[in-house]
């Protein structure tokens, strides 16, 4: 049926729901490129991702696929070159320095892979985890410094520095660290890399903790099955772009999808690909509930 | 984060940035109060050799035809006041208060002839504190005129004698209406060598003068009369002249303020002609500006080179308090990074790194600066901001590189993979420093260092070429030493062992070592052989000079003559080991007025005695007749007819400079001993030349006549021992030592910032299958190259940079005013200097990679994580 001119005129004055609407962290068509004399390494190719408020979302992929590259993103130390990164309704392409600043002091906490990294040697837990109130200059620090211990279950370690602690006793105090400000979302980079799968729970316990009981959003970038398997929503990434997403509600089994992107692509999943030997063409049907797709035919292929 | 922690915890790299900050402020903050010292003493040195007659201040006044109105003590004294009163306060600030020191007044009547005689004059005059000066030997003090007879005193050496006077006699002065004198006293001076005597030399011994013309000399002397005689003299027909006499105090003399006091000099002389009666002027007699002028231009040379190492010594200081800056903020980058992510501003990280490098420089730079002030010697600004600067570089060096390092969210680049381009403004500013230095080169070699300094003062911008070529040659250095060497790895890339290939490759990508050590490196290695090899001249040449001056460590000489017995009593001497006897004489060239020079000597014979000195001695002239060696105005003589003993005729076989301890210049001649002999007369020798190391006593002892003997240890001394010449050798020796100290400081801090990275690379090669021996080996290869090439690049700059300079530099009045030679350097510590730097680094490598095999691997590759 042919539109008329008004009608046409009617429906681009009218306002579209934005891509991911009220989604806490939003990314669209992400793009990150790094530049070394000569040479550009695409590390994000237009990702999309939704996450929202108060979920516990884990990103698994291959190393090199650009999960560290979309951390860094979130959590404010990197730029992407193009594309729309909005966390907590704030445009992280858009921030000056102090915007950054202020985003770092109040939106977002991490927690990075290597233990010895997330902490100060010389300074005690305690210490560590009043730094970054120190540094916004908060107050109400030690009451805050010693529930979130306590929360965290490493009361015992408060005055212990980190060369006196456990790799697990460490991480759990780092993700103190990471919510000392009260942040509204944690990243979390490989937090059980370099652990034992027994300290390993511990520390997924501990994030889990902070989700359940503080309503923060969590992201952990992972390749450990055990964390990637206990949350509610798995990301793979493959090459830059999100390409699948696990499901798990409570009892169910879990549920693999691909991924949808907004102008329809989706990349199917490569195992099915090789079973099938699909290669370059495939045919689409359209059928009254599901699209099938089929390899397409030697004949075709031949052009017969 | 608290400052304090982060220097406790930084501890050993904070004590590093301390005590190097401690050193240099030291260095540089005493080193010109040193200087000062020096520049101030030899300057009284010079005022005190000049004499007070020559520097003290005097206001003379000759009443022609008028009345002075001087007629007591009390009038003279209150003239005194009112030129006092003038004394700009530059000049009243250096001399003595009245009576003190040599300050006194004084009236003498000039010129009065003795009735009768027309060959002696007998002035008299008074001392305002002449009775303090003398003792009465015989008779009393003069005392008041009467009945027209003044009463004098005079001193015993001009009793009897030539002058004729005697205690009681009278004599009658002046040409019209003379005046008689009576002799009442006879004295003798209290101390003869007072200065204050230099003014009054005439009252203590008899003065002749030829007169043109005139067979027989005049003879003067100045008698001592009472001050209540004044009223005799003020309205007499006696030439008189009053002298109020200010004494400078030399110790009050210094050369900070020296422009003020030569303009004061001036205004004085201005003032003086101001109020001078009408007709007779009062006229300021003193030769304190002609001395100071003098003493500036010796001080120039001093100060240009004392200035040009001051400023190598203090931008190494400067560097290599940077460098140690680097050291601490490198440490400080996990921590200020992890503040940064948490959270922290870039002003609160910039701040908090700062604070923990001011804790470090600080109390440090204070310290070496309190330290500096137990360093005798005067206060210039120089001593004030030379040491301010080195903490200032440390912070604002500290600021800037941490403001820059957290500004961005992450750095895009990846050190690893490729070396940073270099910005076009850091390409322009260095173009710019090189463009100067040449510039500047050209200038000093065209117009000289130290050319007008004595009346314009040092030019700063030609002070600094040195130091901005050694900076240019740093930088050039810098930017082309990676394309000889990516030539050598190309070549190791063909061969089959790994090492070389990969340490040489390392090297050329000039990652691991930094531009700030090559900076420190190069000026630091080229002003400490560029002072090494002035400072070896230097000493060659005073050597030398010293040697030219003497001509062998004793010569004695007689008036009389050593005869056979003498000469062996001189041998028995303890401590003389050769003596080679001489005559000399200065005898008539032909038959007309000119006089000769010669000295009758067996040239063999010294030349076996002086083989060991600096002394390049001719061979011996040989040859029938009287064979000579003559001085180089002489030479195109084929024949010189000379009266010595007797009539002889000299054959000139060759050439002589100078003969050693004797003669130099023209006119003079060096003949075999027994030339008097071959005329026909006998050797009479009159000078001696010893060898060895025996009591000045003992030989005059020996010698039993009336010897004048110089030493080669005396002449030595004389040169040395001056308090310009001193500092300089001082200044030298210390800016060497303290310029090599910085530059293994700077090689081993390098090393020590880059351990991290390095370490990091060598155990991913272990893991490869690197074996200890093969690591070792590949830091060698990858430190040496740039230190090799730097050193070469110093050692050669700092031996051409005293050729480069040229005559900009003159130091031949520190070295006997002989030239300095510094084209033909004494190589030694210099090759020294630059082996072992290189030495130190290269062990310094071994060294770090011997510790790195001691940890695990395991935990060597977490390091930079």
């Amino acid at each position: 049926m042919e539109q008329t001119l008004s009608e046409l005129e009617n429906q681009a004055s009218q306002e579209k729901a934005a891509f991911g609407g009220d989604a806490h962290i939003v990314c669209d068509n992400l793009v990150r490129i790094y530049k070394t004399e000569g040479v550009e390494v695409v590390a994000l190719q237009g990702l999309d991702l939704l996450i929202d408020k108060g979920e516990l979302v884990a990103i698994v992929g291959a190393s090199g696929s650009g999960k560290s590259t979309l951390l860094n993103v979130l959590s404010g130390l990197d730029v992407p070159t193009a594309g729309l990164a909005r966390v907590a309704g704030i445009d992280l392409l858009a921030m000056t320095a102090r915007d950054r600043l202020r985003y770092r002091r109040d939106v977002v906490g991490f927690i990075w892979q290597q233990t010895a990294r997330n902490l100060l040697p010389y300074l005690t837990a305690r210490e560590n985890v009043e730094l970054p109130l120190r540094l916004a200059g908060k107050r109400g620090r030690a009451q805050r410094s010693r529930s979130l211990l306590d929360l965290l279950g490493v009361d015992y370690c408060a005055d212990r520095k980190p060369a006196e602690m456990s790799g697990g006793e460490q991480q759990r105090v780092a993700i103190a660290v990471a919510l000392a400000n009260s942040p509204q979302l944690i990243l979390a980079d490989e937090p059980t890399g370099e652990l034992d799968s027994e300290t390993s729970g511990l520390v997924f316990e501990a994030l889990r903790t902070a989700n359940k009981e503080l309503g923060v959003t969590v992201v952990i970038v992972t390749h450990d099955s055990l964390v990637s398997e206990q949350v509610g929503r798995t990301i793979g990434i493959r090459d830059g772009r999100t390409s699948s997403e696990t499901l798990r509600r409570d009892g169910e089994h879990a549920q693999e999808y691909a991924v949808l992107d907004r102008v329809g692509r989706l990349q199917l999943p490569r195992d099915f690909t090789n079973a099938l030997n699909m290669e370059r063409r495939v045919r689409l049907e359209l059928e009254s509930d599901h699209i099938g797709v089929w390899p397409s035919s030697p004949k075709e292929e031949t052009g017969e | 984060m608290k400052a304090l922690l982060l220097a406790r915890v930084n501890a050993g790299a904070v004590a590093v940035l301390a005590v190097l900050t401690l050193s240099a402020c030291l260095l540089v903050g005493g080193l010109p109060r040193a200087m000062q010292a020096s520049f101030d003493d030899a300057l009284r040195k010079d005022l005190r050799a000049a004499g007070a007659d020559q520097i003290d201040l005097t206001v003379r006044y000759e009443p022609r035809g008028g009345d002075s109105g001087i007629s007591s003590h009390e009038q003279f004294t209150q003239f005194d006041k009112a030129f006092r009163d003038e004394l700009p306060p530059a000049l009243s600030r250096i001399v003595t208060p009245p009576g003190a020191g040599t300050s006194h007044l004084s009236l003498k009547s000039v010129n009065t002839p003795m009735v009768g005689t027309t060959t002696k004059f007998l002035n008299v005059g008074w001392l305002s504190n002449g009775d303090r000066q003398v003792t009465w030997v015989e008779g009393r003090a003069p005392a008041a005129t009467k009945d027209n007879v003044m009463e004098i005193g005079v001193a015993r050496t001009a009793v009897g004698g030539q002058m004729g006077f005697a205690l009681g006699a009278t004599y009658r002065i002046g040409a019209t209406d003379p005046t008689t004198v009576k002799v009442v006293g006879v004295f003798e001076p209290k101390r003869a060598e007072d200065p204050y005597w230099r003014h009054n030399q005439e009252f203590l011994q008899i003065n002749e003068v030829v007169r043109p013309g005139a067979a027989d000399a005049d003879l003067y002397y100045t008698a001592l009369i009472d001050a209540s005689s004044l009223p005799a003299l003020q309205d007499s027909d006696r030439r008189v002249v009053y002298a109020w006499i200010m004494g400078v105090e030399p110790g009050q003399v210094g050369t900070q303020g020296f422009d003020g006091l030569l303009d004061a000099m001036d205004d004085f002389t201005r003032e003086l002609g101001l109020i001078s009666p009408s007709f007779s002027p009062y006229v300021l007699d003193t030769r304190l500006k002609a001395v100071l002028e003098s003493f500036m231009d010796e001080l120039a040379t001093a100060q240009t080179i004392l200035y040009l190492l001051l400023g190598g010594l203090l931008v190494v200081a400067l560097g290599v308090a940077a460098l140690a800056t680097q050291l601490v903020t490198e440490r400080l980058d996990p921590t200020l990074s992890l503040m940064r992510a948490r959270g922290g501003s870039l002003a609160r990280i910039t701040w908090t790194g700062t604070s923990v490098i001011a804790l470090a420089t600080l109390p440090a730079a204070l310290i070496g600066y309190g330290l500096s002030y137990l360093v005798p010697g005067g206060t210039t600004p120089i001593v004030h901001l030379a040491p301010a600067l080195v903490p200032l570089t440390a912070l604002a060096f500290a600021a800037v590189r941490q403001a820059n390092a957290h500004r961005s969210p992450l750095n895009e680049r990846r050190g690893d993979v490729a070396s940073p381009r270099p910005s076009a403004r850091r390409v322009t500013l260095e173009i710019l420093v090189i463009g100067l230095a040449l510039g500047g080169a050209y200038m000093v070699r065209s117009r000289g260092l130290a050319t007008d300094v004595a009346t314009q003062g040092q030019d700063p911008f030609l002070l600094l070429v040195p130091v901005a070529l050694t900076l240019a040659a740093a930088l050039i250095t810098l930017r082309c030493y990676p394309y000889p060497l990516r030539l050598v790895v190309r070549l190791a890339s063909r061969g089959r062992p790994a090492v070389p290939f990969l340490g040489l490759t390392r090297a050329a990508r000039a990652r691991s070592f930094s531009t700030l050590p090559v900076l420190i490196l190069l000026p630091a290695l080229a002003v400490a052989v560029f002072a090494s090899v002035i400072s070896t001249g230097l000493t060659r040449t005073q050597t030398l000079a010293a040697w030219q001056a003497a001509g062998a460590p004793i010569t004695m000489r007689t008036d009389l003559e050593y005869d056979a017995a003498a000469i062996e009593r001189i041998k028995q001497v303890p401590g003389v080991e050769t003596v080679v006897p001489a005559q000399t004489g200065r005898v008539q060239l032909g038959i007309g007025t000119q006089k000769l020079e010669i000295i009758a000597i067996d040239l063999a014979a010294y030349r076996d005695l002086a083989k060991d000195s600096p002394l390049d001695l001719p061979a011996p002239p040989t040859g029938d007749g009287i064979p000579a060696l003559v001085s180089p105005d002489l030479r195109d003589r084929p024949k010189l007819d000379i009266g010595w003993q007797s009539r002889m005729t000299l054959t000139p076989k060759g050439e002589i400079a100078s003969v050693p301890g004797f003669f130099h210049g023209s006119m003079f001649a060096l003949v075999p001993f027994d030339a008097n002999e071959r005329a026909g007369t006998r050797t009479a020798v009159n000078a001696l030349l010893i060898k060895g190391d025996a009591d000045v006593a003992a030989l005059t002892a020996a010698a039993k006549v009336d010897s004048r003997v110089t030493t080669y240890a005396q002449r030595h001394a004389a040169i040395v021992e001056d308090p310009l010449t001193e500092m300089i050798q001082l200044a030298l020796l210390v800016v060497t030592l303290a310029l090599a100290a910085y530059a293994i400081v700077a090689v081993i801090v390098s090393l020590v910032i880059s351990a991290a990275d390095r370490a990091a690379a060598l155990s991913f090669l272990r893991t490869l299958g690197l074996s200890t021996g093969q690591a070792q080996r590949l830091t060698v290869l990858e430190v040496s190259p740039l230190i090799v090439i730097t050193a070469l690049v110093g050692l050669g700059l700092g031996l051409g940079l005293p050729a480069a300079l040229g005559p900009g530099i003159d130091l031949s009045s520190y070295a006997g005013d002989l030239a300095v030679d510094p084209t033909d350097p004494d190589l030694l510590t210099p090759i020294l200097l630059g082996v072992g730097l290189t030495v130190v680094a290269i062990l310094g490598a071994l060294v770090h990679t011997t510790i790195t095999r001691r940890r695990t691997l395991g935990s060597v590759l977490r390091v930079g994580d």
